[in-house]
């Protein structure tokens, strides 16, 4: 599996690789939801509870940062996986603009959040919309 | 789908506590942010953060933080953070946030620091 490159056309993951797809109202704030589905996911990956509490972390901030402060519109997640490796792209669908004053504490963080916990995050474009996506592998045995 | 986070406000020892229960996430963190303005209304000593009830905290949650230490320091009053759970310490520590706030692993040596 590898991340969908930025500036992508097409289907991509989204219909693709993408065993689960996730959509969720933005403002009925669900990150729960999305918390709880790569939790599942990647119980049925292999990953240990230690690996699984970093994802559910690491997924809201993937979410976060492609909601940058919007009220509105939905949120797309698709998760890949397969045993000791999960993929994740989220993807926003709307027409609120960013809202991102305010968010520079936030922002930061969450990028910390990334860097420490998954092996690969960055943003990608979908079919003219923002995304991001990670890649978060089991560690080795011994490692 | 509402989710639960209990946050309680109360006067001990001198110092005003901010004790929150359940996940700070987009979500909930507005009603940590209301606890902790409602601390800083009171205006007695030391804000005491007290999270060893929360089980889930994301950047929006830490950004709230970050805003009331600065909201603190402006006043010239101290927040102290009480954190026991390792997987809080940890968004702490991989963020950096153990240089910014001063970290307790329980409430009483918060209070008495």
């Amino acid at each position: 599996m590898s991340p969908e490159p930025t500036g992508s056309t097409g289907s991509g993951p989204f219909a693709s690789a993408a065993q689960v797809e996730l959509t969720l109202s933005v403002a009925d704030d669900l990150l729960v939801l999305a918390r709880l589905t790569v939790s599942a996911v990647a119980t049925r990956a292999g990953f240990d509870i230690e690996e699984i509490e970093d994802l559910r972390l690491a997924v809201d901030e993937l979410c976060l940062q492609v909601l940058l402060g919007r009220r509105t519109g939905r949120l797309v997640l698709a998760m890949a996986a397969e045993p000791g490796c999960i993929d994740v792209w989220s993807r926003y669908e709307g027409t609120e603009e960013a809202r991102p004053d305010g968010l520079d504490d936030e922002g930061d963080l969450s990028e910390r959040i990334l860097d420490a916990l998954v092996d690969e995050h960055g943003p990608f474009v979908h079919d003219g919309r923002p995304g991001a996506f990670l890649t978060k592998r089991r560690a080795l045995a011994g490692g | 789908m509402e989710q639960d986070i209990e946050i309680e406000v109360r006067n001990r020892d001198g110092s005003t506590v901010v004790a929150a229960r359940g996940e700070v996430d987009v979500a909930t963190a507005p009603a940590l942010r209301d606890g902790l303005d409602e601390a800083l209304d009171h205006d007695i000593g030391t804000v005491v953060v007290d999270l060893t009830g929360v089980t889930f905290i994301d950047s929006t949650g830490l950004g709230v933080l970050i805003g009331a230490r600065r909201r603190c320091v402006e006043a010239g009053r101290d927040l102290r953070v009480v954190v026991a759970e390792p997987r809080i310490l940890k968004v702490f520590e991989i963020t950096g946030l153990t240089e910014l706030f001063t970290i307790h692993p329980s409430l009483e040596p918060a209070l008495g620091a």
